[in-house]
C-alpha cells in the first residue's frame, strides 16, 4: 500500500463524516467507514473491520465522554450491558478471524438492511414518548429494579427534564450479547443494535440510549481490538487517519446532536443504512458467485 | 463550582464515577490524537511503503523495536503505541469505574464492573495462547 497524501487526506476526509454522522445517531461511525474502506478505497475487509474497530474506540471516547459531562449516559445501565457486549465481542472478533470475506460482506449487509427498517419503524415513537411523560410510568422487572436501573436528563429539544424507569433488562442483555458480536465481527461497534434493543425494549429514551451506547462501544471494541491486535491484523498507518477522522467528526456531531428531533436522526438512518446495506450486497455477491448487481456510486 | 454540578440531572449518588469516567475518556481521547497526527505528519513527511501483511505487522511487537522507534521518531511505531494508548483508554475506564463505585460503596456494581473486566483479561489470554 503505498502512503501518499491524497489517500491519507482522503480517509480523514471520508472517516471524519462517518464520525460526524455516528455521534448523530449514536453509532460508532465503523457502520459507515468499514462499507467506505470496501467500497470506495478498495482495502480487503479485514484490514477495514479492524482499523475501523479501533477508530470506533475513538469515537466513543470522543462522544462518550461529552454525554458522561452533560450526564445523559445512564452509567450503571452502560456497566450492567457492557457484561454481555464484551463477551459477544468476544466471539465475534473469533468468527472474524477465521471467517471468509464474502460471508462477512453479506453478514454486513443483512445487518445494515435490518437497522434501516427497524430505524423507519420506530421514527415517531420517542417524541410522543416525551410528550406524554409515557417513559416514567413504565414498570420495572426484577433484575432493573435489583441492579437500581432509573434515571433522568435533560432533553434540549423537548425542553423538560424527561424520567424513565427500565425495563425488559433480560432481553436488552440478550440483544446486547448481539450487538457485540456484531461489534467484533464487522468492526462497528454495535451502536445501532444497542440503542435499538434500549429504546425499542427496555423504555430508554432515545437520546439515554445513544449516549449509554456510546459508552458501551468503547470497552466492547477494546475487547475485539485486543485480539486483532494481537494477531497483527491493524494495520497503524489505516488506523491513523480514519481515527483522527472520526475523533473530530464525532465531536462535532455530539454537539449537534441534542438540539435535533430523534424523527429526523432516524430518517437521516434509514436511508443511508439501505443504501449502505445495497453496496455491502452487492461486492459480497461479486466476490463469491460473480453476479453484479447495478452499482448505484459506490 | 459545586451549585454547577448539582443542577445537572441524574447527578446524584454516582458523581465520583461520573467524573472519573469522563477525565479518563478526554485524557485517552487527546493523547492518542496527538501522537496520530504526529505519526501521519511524519509519515507523509517520509513517505514509505506499508505491506498489508500480519506478519510484518507483528514483526514490531517487541520492546527493543518500539524503544528505538520512538527515539528516532519513527512514524509507523508512533501509530503503534498511539493505537495501544487507545485500546487501553476504555480498559482504564473500567478500572476507575471500579474504584470508584468501590469508594461509594456500591458492591453491586464493583462486581457488575469487576465482570466486565475479567472478561477483557481472558481476551488477552486468548489472544496470546489461542492465536499463533
Amino acid at each position: 500500500m503505498e502512503y501518499s497524501l491524497h489517500f491519507v487526506l482522503a480517509l480523514l476526509g471520508a472517516a471524519g463524516c462517518a464520525g460526524f454522522f455516528g455521534a448523530l445517531l449514536g453509532v460508532g461511525g465503523g457502520v459507515f467507514i468499514v462499507p467506505v474502506m470496501v467500497l470506495i478505497f478498495k482495502l480487503p475487509i479485514k484490514v477495514a473491520v479492524a482499523a475501523s474497530i479501533v477508530s470506533v474506540i475513538a469515537t466513543s471516547n470522543a462522544g462518550g465522554s461529552s454525554y458522561v459531562d452533560q450526564r445523559i449516559t445512564n452509567l450503571k445501565l452502560a456497566m450492567f450491558l457492557e457484561i454481555a457486549t464484551t463477551i459477544g465481542a468476544l466471539t465475534g472478533a473469533l468468527l472474524a478471524i477465521y471467517l471468509q470475506q464474502w460471508i462477512m460482506l453479506i453478514i454486513f449487509a443483512v445487518m445494515l438492511a435490518y437497522m434501516s427498517y427497524a430505524a423507519y419503524a420506530t421514527r415517531n415513537v420517542d417524541d410522543r414518548k416525551i410528550a406524554s411523560g409515557e417513559f416514567g410510568n413504565a414498570k420495572q422487572d426484577r433484575l432493573s429494579r435489583y441492579l437500581a436501573l432509573q434515571g433522568s436528563y435533560h432533553d434540549v429539544a423537548a425542553n423538560r427534564d424527561v424520567e424513565y424507569v427500565i425495563n425488559g433488562a433480560p432481553i436488552g442483555a440478550t440483544i446486547s450479547y448481539l450487538a457485540g458480536m456484531a461489534s467484533g465481527l464487522l468492526g462497528v461497534g454495535g451502536g445501532v443494535l444497542k440503542v435499538s434493543a434500549m429504546n425499542g425494549y427496555m423504555n430508554v429514551p432515545m437520546k439515554v440510549a445513544v449516549g449509554t451506547s456510546k459508552l458501551m462501544i468503547g470497552v466492547t471494541a477494546a475487547v475485539s481490538s485486543i485480539l486483532f491486535f494481537l494477531a497483527g491484523l491493524i494495520h497503524f498507518s489505516v488506523v491513523a487517519p480514519v481515527a483522527l477522522g472520526t475523533t473530530i467528526g464525532a465531536t462535532i456531531g455530539t454537539m449537534v446532536m441534542n438540539r435535533l428531533h430523534s424523527s429526523k436522526l432516524k430518517w437521516i438512518f434509514t436511508l443511508l443504512m439501505a443504501y449502505l446495506a445495497y453496496g455491502m450486497l452487492a461486492k459480497g455477491l461479486a466476490l463469491r458467485f460473480g453476479i453484479h448487481l447495478p452499482s448505484l456510486g459506490a | 463550582m459545586t451549585e454547577l454540578t448539582q443542577t445537572k440531572p441524574g447527578a446524584t449518588a454516582e458523581e465520583n464515577v461520573y467524573r472519573g469516567v469522563y477525565r479518563v475518556l478526554l485524557a485517552g481521547m487527546f493523547i492518542s490524537s496527538a501522537l496520530f497526527a504526529v505519526g501521519l505528519g511524519l509519515a507523509l513527511v517520509r513517505p514509505e511503503h506499508y505491506p498489508l501483511g500480519a506478519d510484518w505487522v507483528r514483526s514490531h511487537y517487541h520492546f527493543a523495536s518500539i524503544w528505538q522507534g520512538l527515539r528516532t521518531f519513527d512514524p509507523f511505531t508512533l501509530m503503534l503505541v498511539a493505537t495501544a494508548l487507545l485500546i487501553l483508554t476504555p480498559v482504564l475506564r473500567v478500572i476507575v469505574s471500579i474504584w470508584a463505585f468501590a469508594v461509594d460503596h456500591d458492591w453491586k456494581y464493583v462486581v457488575v464492573t469487576s465482570i466486565v473486566f475479567v472478561v477483557i483479561v481472558l481476551s488477552v489470554v486468548l489472544s496470546h495462547f489461542g492465536l499463533k
